[in-house]
């Protein structure tokens, strides 16, 4: 079996670091104190590949991207290359795209349609279920040599899919995928099935950064720094010239280290209603929803939020433009990490599949000019990723914590409709902490269901 | 492109040219309303996203997604963005140097002129290396009082995955 997560010995020895430190000492996740150390040191990242990257669940791609048999896209599962494919019978399948024979590389573009996935190196062809179905040469294997049944292409551990998202991962021992979303998967249904149902728009746009992934992140569900890191939009008047102007929502942490927030905007904004959706969308929410997740999707425009570890929406409402009209988009996000400071990142626009033609044509241009590598939105949040990495890869910056303490203090409000731990006030560092107190959870956890 | 061809040294490949030098100038002297004047007001400027594809698939671009999908006045937006000082991705700002080559040249529909040319883009910010984007674009100019003008700009960049942080400069 690939990649077997044994509790061991070794994983005893890496509760301590090489210096002495422990990850709870470096992750004083409860007191928004987290070390520099952890986003930069080649020690942990390789820690990190075994205790996240073998143990989580990991979103790979949305059925409607492989719609028929045959067809199929390579992707990371965790850190490691896999095809995401839709079988001879329609069943859709997640292989490590590495051949049984040598390890090649077997699907070698970035998306398909194939009757079987051929490897260049001596030919084996496998069928999209998998399975080794004919080997070149195969008569100079004697009597017992080449045990094909046993050869197919190798599964991950577990496969998952909710209302279409396709999740994976390597490890037998995790939670079903349901029991991993926990009471994400209530918000979960108002980001992806509010209107019965989401599809992706062409391919992602993959691009990499010379960041350490957490930061990219930790920048996932920050609200405090659109007013400062988007200045230059506020001064060409597409951003409220107001540095609490995206205070206005919930934070909310479901358990897991899953995080999200939803923002609302300013009182009376019907760009800002229905998650900004066009108003003849809106009575699709009723009946798609449940009433409380209905009635937080009817008052809120924004929101954001990270499937640990790695796997983000944003529900977005801007303009694409100076002085244009807000319209929405959803956003789908990916880090893949290359090594401790470099990181692939994939980003998808999901569109609803009930959209309208027009509404779709300009949340896809609303999308592309703000987000992904050419948006004018995200290219300054790299900076910042990229500048946070380089600036703690040093002995003395090592040494100290980042500052994560907005709303440490704060209750919980008692009056949010929704499951989880909700707090009054979308300013506040708190998914953050719920995020890096999951991420010391699992790092330091012996068992392979990071428990 | 099936006009006939402006070979180089006719007037018009001359003229062309001098313009796609002009340009790129602007853009390496961070002139960046004088570049966005060079734009008419229905322009497209459009960089698709490419995907590595076998050859029968053909070159990989979606035109279903894109990295840069711009009209004029979200180019506009763009271009003051460079020149304010708070787009952090380019403030300070980066070096940048355009190396414009292989310019055909050609006659397009409805009296435009169809060009091609390939493009090599290095950028160094603060202290970091070089970085380097190339491709080729597809420009459809117009001659407008006298001056040629940008009506359509398809840019077909050459990597599939971005390996350069992010496309905060112009092409
Ligand atoms: S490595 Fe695939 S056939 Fe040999
Ligand atoms: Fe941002």
């Amino acid at each position: 079996m690939f990649r077997t997560i044994k509790p061991s010995a070794a994983s005893a020895d890496r509760a301590r670091l090489s210096g002495g430190e422990t990850l709870e000492q470096l992750v004083r996740a409860e007191e928004g104190l987290v070390s520099r150390r952890i986003f930069t040191d080649p020690e942990i990242y390789r820690i990190e590949q075994e205790k996240i990257f073998e143990r989580a669940w990991f979103f790979i791609g949305h059925e409607s991207e492989i719609p028929n048999p045959g067809d199929l896209v390579t992707r990371p599962c965790g850190v490691d290359p896999v095809v995401l494919v839709r079988d001879d019978e329609g069943v859709i399948r997640v292989f490590l795209n590495s051949c049984r024979h040598r390890g090649m590389r077997v699907c070698r573009t970035d998306k398909d349609n194939a009757r079987f996935l051929r490897c260049p190196y001596h030919g084996w062809a496998y069928r999209t279920d998998g399975s080794l179905v004919s080997v070149p040469a195969e008569s100079h294997y004697g009597p017992g040599e080449l045990e094909k049944e046993k050869l197919g292409l190798i599964p991950v551990a577990q496969l998952g899919i909710y209302h279409g998202l396709i999740f994976a991962t390597w490890n037998e021992h995790a939670p079903p995928l349901k029991e991993w979303l926990g009471d994400m998967a209530w918000y979960l249904d108002i980001i992806v099935n509010r209107t019965g149902g989401i599809e992706i728009v062409g391919t992602p746009q993959i691009w990499d950064v010379d960041c350490s992934w957490k930061f990219a992140v930790d920048n996932f569900t920050d609200n405090v720094h659109v007013f400062s890191a988007h200045q230059s939009l506020v001064q060409l008047g597409m951003l409220p010239n107001d540095p609490d102007f995206a205070c206005h929502g919930n934070m909310i942490t479901t358990g897991n280290g899953h995080i999200l927030h939803f923002v609302k905007g300013a009182p009376g904004e019907a760009a800002f209603l229905y998650l900004g959706l066009p108003k003849e969308m809106w009575p699709l929410f009723d009946k798609n929803l449940k009433p409380a997740q209905k009635e937080i999707a009817a008052a809120h425009g924004i929101s954001a939020g990270t499937v640990w570890p790695n796997f983000h929406w944003l529900q977005l409402v801007t303009s694409g433009e100076m002085n244009g009209h807000p319209h929405a988009y959803l956003n789908f996000r990916l880090e893949l990490p290359l090594g401790p400071t470099r990181t692939r990142m994939y980003s998808w626009l999901a569109i609803d599949k009930a959209a309208s033609a027009e509404y779709r044509k300009i949340s896809y241009e609303t999308y592309v000019r703000t987000f992904g590598p050419g948006g004018i939105f995200d290219q300054d949040d790299m900076e910042n990723w990229e500048d946070c990495t380089i600036a703690n890869v040093g002995p003395a910056a090592k040494r100290h914590t980042l500052h994560h303490t907005m709303g440490v203090n704060r209750k919980t409000d008692p009056n949010w409709p929704g499951p989880g731990r909700a707090y009054s006030d979308s300013y506040g560092e708190m998914t953050q902490r719920a995020w890096y107190a999951e991420w010391r959870r699992m790092m330091t956890a012996a068992d392979g269901a990071g428990k | 492109m099936s006009g006939a061809d402006h070979l180089p040294g006719s007037p018009l490949h001359n003229e062309v040219t001098h313009f796609l030098y002009v340009e790129a100038k602007l853009l390496d002297n961070s002139r960046y309303s004088d570049w966005f004047s060079l734009f008419t007001e229905d322009v497209r400027y459009w960089m698709p996203v490419r995907t590595t594809r076998f050859l029968a698939a053909g070159k990989g671009f979606d035109e279903d997604m894109a990295l840069i999908d711009d009209n004029y006045i979200s180019l506009k937006t763009r271009a003051k963005r460079l020149e304010s000082d708070s787009a952090w991705a380019e403030s300070p700002p980066s070096r940048t140097r355009h190396f414009i080559t292989n310019v055909m040249v050609k006659d397009g529909a409805a009296g435009e002129i169809a060009v091609s040319s390939c493009f090599m883009v290095t950028r160094t910010r603060s202290d970091r290396d070089y970085q380097f984007f190339t491709g080729v674009r597809e420009d459809s100019l117009r001659c407008i009082e006298g001056g040629l003008r940008i009506a359509r700009r398809k840019i077909l960049i050459d990597q599939t995955v971005i390996t350069n942080t992010n496309l905060s400069i112009l092409f």
